[in-house]
């Protein structure tokens, strides 16, 4: 077991520093960022900006540095400068970056003149990064500052503030979706091809065929708008909270920012996730179970007399459930991309939405971030999935 | 008198042979109720998206100053003109676009689903059918594709795409014809292409797992081995064998890549990063309704409708076709 976890680690650390190297050559790629502004800018006349002007907000992004020394120090913070052994200090001269870029005047035979970027006039060198801020790096835990939404302040105040609400919402659809959909599968499954098997079957296939947003969309008509409209009580629409009081009808006034102000915005997104997810996971108990209460040692406890309630607590239900635990930790990963439409839908202030909010204006490094939170998450899931499968089912080994 | 009993035998089989493997399935296909009536919605669609131009009574980006916002079944005071879907918030008709809007989506759902079908199919047979270090490269690279997190993933690269739009180039012999069958302008059509490259980029992983799968219990048979010792060679096997014994469970997994394809198409564009306005898509148009739902309610349903039938159909017959090709089972 233990030798197992070290080598899982381990094989983790490798797959997470690939995947994150992956997804940092992604978005570097990407156009835009904080930079984009600069082609608004004068570059001639009394307010010109000049290149040092330039030099010096790129220095303040990092983006004079070229990308592996960009990416080993938002990984891993380093380096910080020249290594110093005693009063030696080694690589000062190592050219990490470009400050201003040479250019060169091209002259076409037609008379045209065009200027292109060609070498480096100023160069970075591993001395200039000695003062500068850096992060400790996202390995540490240390995600460094938001560039956009939310300006020169931590990474991490940022999803700190969206934790919670991401949280409360995939906990709570989670728990419910297991409280709900784990009875109709197994029941489904017992009572296979009844009318009650039918009706759940229909409604979990209708449920995981359509995209999420359909539901939310359909929800926040029914139930916020159409009952609004009815003078019947009404759920809010959208957000996580309202900004002053409001009137239901039956229910009366609901004072902003209170416990039952928070549980009426909770509970339509909170009831589409738990829908789809009770969709999907009663669909698999049910093939699950199914598989199950065709094996002999089902048959074999009937025919010992054991009475029907039994098996399928006892025998046929417990090893049905096996499967269904290793789905659940792959919830772990959903964690930011999966909610993100319902709370794009409902403008749920959660993670989900926060990526979205950080791509629509290239905040690159809460993207970053972000993506680089739900890798890690989708390989604890897998790793936590790996490990479950041996604590339900001792028949399986890890090695 | 053994003779005329085995004549007897034989004759009963042979009439049944006669009827053809997939005219069996077609038979077994024919008793799924819910299957036949998505056949018969899937087909509407795509005759209302194909013959689009002969439908519509309006041009799909005909903007209409002052009557935007018509509800469904409503005349147009000022022109007496018939809007049977609707306006939308820049009075243009919503029948016409709904009906362009699915030549759009359905091509992408398609085409999406084809490429990444045909990329799975071959990496997995690769894997599957040669094994040793082939299958170790092309697992190992599905499993470091699969550490990405689908939604995330796709959300970047769309950004990235839609933003660079103007430094990529396509060529004009996939731009033309495409762009004719979207009915949309070629700059338009860039961009859609751009949708399908990203979509198609995530989703072949599932058929590549499938068919590796497929190709290594095919591989174990003895009929492969016998095969072999006939001098067949590698191509020969996996086109004669190979191919022919995975193909029934490859086809429900088209069906439902293509309703996978259809469902990530809308919602990249629902959340903005999927083909944008001009170029109607049920996604955006649903986008757009949502902001406006509040005071004209009727709005999400006109294209949701189209999302919702397509979806559940695609998924319908995807569920028939299991079972009429799943021989096994007793229907």
């Amino acid at each position: 077991m233990t030798t197992f976890l070290v080598r899982r680690l381990f094989q983790m650390l490798v797959v997470i520093t690939l995947s994150a190297m992956a997804s940092y050559g992604l978005l570097y790629l990407a156009p835009g960022g904080p930079l984009l502004f600069l082609q608004q800018l004068q570059r001639s006349g009394p307010q010109a900006v000049t290149e040092e002007d330039i030099a010096r907000i790129k220095a303040r992004f990092e983006l004079d540095l070229y990308l592996p020394y960009r990416f080993t120090r938002w990984f891993v913070g380093l380096p910080r400068g020249p290594i110093t052994v005693g009063d030696q200090a080694f690589f000062s001269d190592l050219q990490v970056g470009c400050a201003i870029p040479g250019q060169v005047r091209l002259r076409y035979p037609d008379g045209r003149i065009e200027f292109i970027e060609e070498g480096c006039e100023v160069p970075v060198t591993m001395a200039d990064l000695e003062g500068r801020d850096v992060s400790r790096g996202v390995m540490l835990g240390d995600f460094g500052d938001s560039q956009v939404i939310l300006r020169d302040r931590p990474i991490s105040i940022l999803i700190e503030s969206r934790l919670w609400y991401t949280l409360a919402l995939m906990g709570v659809s989670t728990l419910l979706a297991i409280l709900i959909g784990v009875p109709i599968g197994i029941y489904s499954a017992v009572r296979q091809y009844s009318r009650f098997d039918y009706a759940m079957t229909t409604m979990a296939f209708v449920g995981s065929s359509l995209p999420t947003f359909f539901f939310g969309i359909i929800a926040i008509l029914l139930f916020a708008i159409i009952a609004k409209e009815a003078g019947l009580p009404y759920l809010p629409p959208g957000n996580a909270t309202a900004n002053r009081d409001y009137v239901i009808p039956l229910i009366g006034t609901v004072e902003a920012r209170s416990t039952l102000d928070y549980v009426l915005h909770f509970i339509m997104p909170c009831a589409v996730l738990t829908f789809v997810n009770i969709a999907q996971w009663s669909r698999f108990v049910r093939t699950s179970m199914l598989e199950v209460l065709r094996q002999d040692y089902v048959r074999t406890a009937r025919a010992k007399g054991v009475r029907e309630r039994l098996v399928i607590t006892k025998h046929a239900m417990r090893n049905a459930l096996i499967p269904f635990v290793t789905l659940l930790a792959g919830v772990l990963p959903t964690l930011i991309g999966g909610a993100a439409i319902t709370e794009a839908v409902f403008n749920w202030p959660g993670l989900g939405r926060l990526l979205i909010d950080a791509l629509e204006r290239s905040d690159y490094t809460v993207a970053m971030s972000l993506t680089f939170l739900s890798i890690l998450m989708l390989l604890i899931g897998y790793l936590i999935s790996d490990i479950l499968y041996t604590v339900v089912d001792p028949r399986i080994r890890l090695s | 008198m053994a003779t005329t009993s085995a004549t007897t035998a034989t004759e009963q089989p042979r009439k049944r042979r006669s009827e053809g493997q997939w005219a069996i399935v077609f038979r077994r296909f024919r008793r799924h109720r819910m299957a036949m009536v998505s056949l018969g919605i899937i087909t509407v669609i795509l005759l209302a998206s194909f013959l689009a131009p002969l439908i519509a009574p309006f041009e799909p980006d005909e903007i209409g100053l002052g009557r935007n916002y018509l509800p469904p079944m409503s005349v147009n005071a000022e022109t007496g003109q018939f809007h049977i879907l609707g306006t939308d918030h820049l009075g243009r008709d919503y029948f016409t676009r709904v009906i362009y809007a699915g030549r759009v989506s359905l091509t992408v759902a398609l085409l999406v689903a084809t490429i990444s079908s045909v990329i799975g199919i071959l990496l997995g047979v690769l894997a599957g059918y040669f094994g040793g270090w082939v299958d170790i490269v092309i697992s190992r690279f599905l499993e470091f594709i699969a550490t990405f997190p689908a939604l995330v993933i796709l959300l970047i690269i769309a950004a990235i795409f839609l933003e660079n739009e103007q430094f990529i180039n396509i060529p004009d012999f996939i731009l033309a014809p495409l762009s004719a069958v979207l009915a949309v302008s070629e700059r338009e059509t860039k961009q859609v292409v751009l949708i399908i490259l990203t979509l198609a980029l995530l989703n072949w992983i599932i058929p590549a797992r499938f068919m590796r799968g497929m190709a290594l219990t095919v591989r174990e048979q003895l009929y492969i081995e016998s095969s072999r010792a006939l001098g067949a060679s590698h191509w020969f096997i996996i086109r004669k064998h190979t191919f022919p014994n995975s193909l029934p469970p490859l086809i429900v997994e088209y069906t439902l890549a293509v309703n996978t394809a259809l469902v990530f198409e809308s919602a990249l564009s629902f959340l903005g990063f999927g083909i944008q306005d001009p170029t109607p898509t049920w996604g955006n148009m649903l986008a757009f309704a949502n902001s406006y739902m509040f005071n004209h309610p009727w709005m999400p349903l006109v294209p949701g409708l189209p999302i919702l039938l397509a979806s559940l159909a695609i998924n319908y017959i995807g569920d028939g076709l299991r079972d009429a090709l799943d021989t096994r089972l007793q229907l």
